[in-house]
């Protein structure tokens, strides 16, 4: 489904990603760890589309077609989904006129007619309640004023609500609580699905405990230096990203 | 030093002999004598220019050139009969739920609704009499003024619903005066709605003038829209004085126009009084917004809440002059001004100046400005949900503006206010794409 390779970009002039090589297929859950530094969340605002980064080399494919050329929101529309490391508030902008708007642009991309309002409530609120999340947050401006995990689990619902084909989660599961973390891992397994894709972001191994990743990659100096099962996660867990860096140097 | 403004270099110099001789030709009505003190009180004093600090970056050069044509045209037309172009513009009044009176190139061309509690007639002398009449703008309005209304709450009225004065203006007369007086009596109520709108090709100019009385424990709501085509200039000043626990509640939405300024003056003379100023411009092309409000708590405690928005694109100009006076022994005044700014254009200008001058020792007040421009990570946010540029810019564009509309206190006008918006800021997002 993803198929990343050589890819090289850089921002203001520093090179982040250094020749990165990464293959993700349908049905996987892929997690990528690395040392604060490493390149984790320029990879995954490269995928979606950021303008603030350069791809100076290397291929992105999305099912077959080369994305680098498109647009963030042709991206999102082709089934792209980034959750952000810090989900950006928009006073003024209704929570649920923007998680509707977004449906039906994805809808109106895959030639479908516009959500039924009570059908959208519905969905919406069944999504809340899995994810434990109070009705209430649906009426205020996006994401203002919410508190760092209310920001990530609405980030999760804007992806239940999408159903993207590809779901990119950056450090979701930083600064949230342990019932915040496990409504947040029970969103992200609802999801798991043989035509889907998932690529979890994290530092920590923490969230692997709730989300079982198919593969573990670890980034480092913007490349992927070592790739392993669930047990990588742990193996890091106990030595640190230390031991990666010397195994990388080596 | 002043520029002038973008809106011409000309000496703003209205020939007031010709201005004279207009006046002396009008038809003789109770009116005529202040007509005529008006022009002395005008010829003294000239449209303001560059020179005086208030009008540093606003330029009547043009609108005197107009008005100096307007008046040597050989026959000055005093005619009140709609043109076609105003015909449709009259026929939103049918779509907004509110009792409308239409004046149509200064002239009422409506009957006069009735209101239980309210009375509106046309205006008389004695409505003027106590209105401030020495200023450039109020002499020029007087001296040519033709026609005008009064409007009354009895005591303890609370009108279930909203008067709408519809300004319908057309370059077949080129400058207009409009002139509303507003009494609102003790412990009464009043929701009042003002819809500028003009049509047809050519300059025009309207000098307008609200004069509102708020007595003891009143309530004005005032919405004021105006949205005129883009060669059609004005000039307008509110001007309000508040009793004891008097309430005014202004809203004001300027969108179109090539050169609009607004003088909006609250005066708080009662203690316990509340102001509260909300205002929204929004400019494109070479369109030119100036907003003068000046507060004056001259006994305290009392309180005023003021915050304008702006959105500018092209080479569109704005100013805001927020003033708050605070009188001494005005003890207890609470008071509060912002004024934010969203540049859609490089090109764009706006000069933001808050104003204070406090003699009184007691006293809270918070003023704040600022500029800026679309966050970049919420456009990115956006777009990464599915929205294609244009439509991310106008979502934030519109969330920016959100906050005003929703501080909305005449709810038979929300739609029609929020139509007017959305139109407007189509035009401002897709201007940046030519």
């Amino acid at each position: 489904m993803l198929e990343i390779n050589n890819l090289k970009a850089c921002i203001a002039g520093n090179e982040i990603l250094n020749g990165l090589n990464l293959a993700v297929a349908a049905g996987e859950v892929h997690a990528i760890m690395g040392p604060n530094g490493s390149g984790k969340s320029t990879l995954a605002q490269v995928i979606a589309g950021h303008a603030d980064y350069d791809v100076s080399a290397g291929t992105i494919e999305f099912n077959g077609k080369n994305i680098l050329d498109l647009e963030p929101e042709e991206r999102a529309r082709e089934g792209i989904f980034l959750g952000f490391q810090y989900p950006v508030e928009i006073p003024g902008v209704n929570n649920a006129y923007l998680l509707k708007a977004a449906l039906n642009a994805r809808r109106q991309h895959d030639g479908l007619d516009e959500i039924d309002a009570f059908e959208f409530l519905k969905l919406a609120r069944e999504k809340m309640a899995i994810l434990g999340m109070d009705q209430s947050l649906l009426n205020r401006g996006v994401n203002e004023g919410f508190s760092g995990g209310e920001k990530k689990r609405n980030e999760i619902l804007q992806m239940a609500m999408l159903e993207p084909t590809l779901a990119i989660l950056d450090e979701t599961d930083s600064g949230l609580d342990i019932d915040a973390l496990k409504a947040v891992a029970k969103g992200v397994n609802d999801l798991r699905h043989p035509d889907r894709a998932i690529v979890l972001v994290t530092h920590y191994q923490r969230l692997l405990d709730y989300i079982e990743p198919d593969h573990v990659h670890v980034l480092f100096d913007g490349r992927i230096v070592r790739t392993g099962n669930k047990t990588l996660a742990h193996e890091l867990e106990k030595r640190g990203y230390e031991w990666v860096r010397e195994a990388a140097t080596v | 030093m002043g520029t002038g403004g973008r809106n011409g270099m000309t000496a703003a110099t209205v020939d007031t002999s010709r201005l004279r001789s207009v006046v002396d030709a009008f038809p003789a009505d109770d009116l005529t004598d202040m007509r005529r003190d008006a022009v002395e009180t005008f010829a003294t004093q000239g449209f303001p220019t560059a020179n005086q600090e208030d009008w540093k970056y606003t330029s009547l050069g043009d609108i005197a050139a107009l008005s100096n044509e307007w008046l040597e045209s050989a026959n000055i037309q005093l005619t009140d009969v709609a043109t076609d172009e105003q015909k449709p513009e009259v026929a939103l009044t049918e779509s907004v739920d509110v009792e409308w009176v239409v004046i149509r190139d200064g002239v009422v061309a409506t009957g006069l609704p009735e209101i239980d509690g309210v009375e509106i007639d046309p205006i008389s002398e004695d409505d003027l009499k106590d209105s401030p009449a020495d200023d450039a703008m109020t002499a020029f309005n007087t001296a040519l003024l033709r026609d005008g209304i009064r409007i009354r709450t009895r005591r303890s009225a609370q009108p279930e619903r909203a008067i709408g004065i519809l300004y319908s203006d057309n370059p077949s007369n080129a400058v207009v005066q409009t002139r509303v007086v507003v009494d609102v009596a003790e412990s009464s109520t009043l929701q009042l709605i003002e819809v500028c709108t003009s049509s047809g090709p050519g300059r025009q100019f309207t000098n307008s003038i609200l004069d509102a009385r708020l007595k003891q424990g009143s309530k004005l709501d005032h919405v004021r829209l105006q949205n005129r085509q883009d060669e059609h200039s004005g000039v307008n000043r509110f001007r309000s004085l508040l009793a004891q626990n008097a309430v005014l509640h202004h809203n004001s939405f300027d969108f179109g126009g090539a050169l609009s300024r607004n003088d909006v003056v609250a005066e708080i003379a009662g203690t316990g009084a509340n102001v509260r100023l909300n205002g929204l411009y929004l400019s494109s092309g070479r369109q030119h917004i100036d907003n003068h409000t000046s507060i004056i708590h001259g006994v305290g405690p009392s309180q005023s809440e003021e915050e304008y928005r702006g959105i500018l694109g092209g080479r569109s100009q704005c100013v805001f002059n927020g003033k708050v006076f605070v009188a001494e022994g005005a003890d207890g005044t609470d008071s509060s001004q912002s004024n934010h700014n969203l540049l859609l254009s490089e090109r764009a200008e706006i000069d933001t100046k808050p104003e204070l001058e406090i003699y009184a020792d007691d006293v809270k007040c918070a003023h704040g400005a600022t500029v800026g421009q679309l966050d970049h990570s919420a456009l990115f946010y956006l777009r990464s949900r599915g929205f294609s540029e244009d439509q991310a810019r106008k979502i934030l564009t519109r969330a920016f503006a959100e906050g005003t509309l929703s501080s909305l206190s005449i709810d038979a006008c929300r739609e029609f206010v929020a139509t007017a918006l959305d139109r407007k800021l189509s035009q401002l997002v897709d201007e940046r794409n030519e």
